[in-house]
């Protein structure tokens, strides 16, 4: 009985499973957290965040989204939809420990060259290692949490400004360290 | 164009998740966690509604409620049985129906079981 369910559920739309989360189903729920998991504990790593600590955060955002799970209409995807949860939720961490403002301060970047194929080139996790956090912060809360600008700013309690350029910043450094589109596998690589 | 272009790329990237070795440990691990947040939920809702009804009742036998829903329920069932009366010779199924002060009673216990049903649906859904 409850194998047949869970069998149904990975034939559904994402839509149709957060409506049945909506009614309480949380084996939907469970469907929802293994077809994205990984989108939102990817994220959280890219933003800066230590393995566990992410992992922490993903799987009190999904926590949170089933909670919110109703206000989910299906404008835009859930992955996205979820990860915005996340992003928010590691900033409010990161505030709460008052530790945004030594990140958003740091000027240093990771540093530990990424290996890089034969012909020098590296995917986007090895490409963000050369940002400082708060370029990594700024442009994975714009590319990967779908937050706009302002609604960084906001969130990380910067100025606009300042949050543009670290966007800026980080995107010129992306735009020199990453491969081609055509010659790489996007963002599909193992990880521990 | 090509700013734009790679921003979209970017934003592809940022949505390509990568490969975890525990997708599946970590999925149980958050149903896991929704199970017990529940459990606590329906917990909390039955222990407060427990504490509620024993307050209530505890209330109700102190007020002497008892004695004066009893007078009252008299009166009404009086009003009752006068109208079932009139209304025997027009329908005599009407009059088949028991008359007594237990009617009330009956009634009002379902009443409150619906009440109670409707609270807790009220209490779970949000």
């Amino acid at each position: 009985m409850t194998g047949d369910h869970s069998q149904r559920l990975t034939s559904r739309h994402d839509v149709e499973l957060a409506a049945l989360s909506a009614a309480g189903d949380r084996a939907a729920f469970g469907e929802l957290v293994r077809r994205h998991g990984a989108s939102v504990r990817g994220l959280l790593r890219r933003m800066g965040a230590p393995a566990s600590e992410a992992d922490d955060i993903a799987q009190d955002a999904f926590l949170v989204a089933f909670e919110r799970v109703a206000d989910f209409r299906g404008q835009g995807t859930f992955a996205a939809w979820v990860r915005k949860i996340a992003a928010r939720q590691y900033l409010r961490r990161l505030q709460r420990e008052k530790r945004i403002a030594s990140l958003t301060a740091a000027e240093e970047i990771a540093g530990i060259a990424p290996a890089a194929d034969t012909a020098g080139r590296i995917d986007l996790d090895d490409a963000l290692r050369f940002l400082t956090a708060a370029e990594r912060i700024c442009v994975s809360m714009c590319y990967g949490a779908g937050l706009s600008h302002a609604e960084a700013a906001d969130a990380l309690n910067l100025p606009l400004g300042t949050v543009k350029s670290h966007v800026k910043r980080g995107l010129d450094k992306l735009r020199a360290r990453l491969a081609p589109a055509e010659n790489i596998q996007e963002g599909r690589r193992e990880n521990g | 164009m090509a700013e734009l272009e790679f921003e979209r790329r970017l934003e592809r990237l940022f949505a390509a998740p990568p490969n975890f070795a525990d997708d599946e440990a970590f999925a149980v691990a958050v149903e896991k966690k929704l199970t017990r947040g529940w459990n606590l939920r329906r917990w909390i809702i039955g222990v407060a509604g427990l504490t509620g009804g024993v307050i209530g009742a505890s209330q109700l036998i102190m007020s002497n409620f008892v004695h004066q829903v009893e007078s009252a329920s008299e009166g009404s069932t009086r009003l009752l049985q006068a109208g079932v009366q009139q209304l025997a010779p027009r329908a005599e199924l009407l009059s088949t129906l028991p008359a007594g002060s237990s009617v009330v009673w009956i009634a009002g216990g379902m009443a409150v079981l619906a009440i109670g049903f409707v609270v807790t649906r009220v209490f779970e859904e949000f």
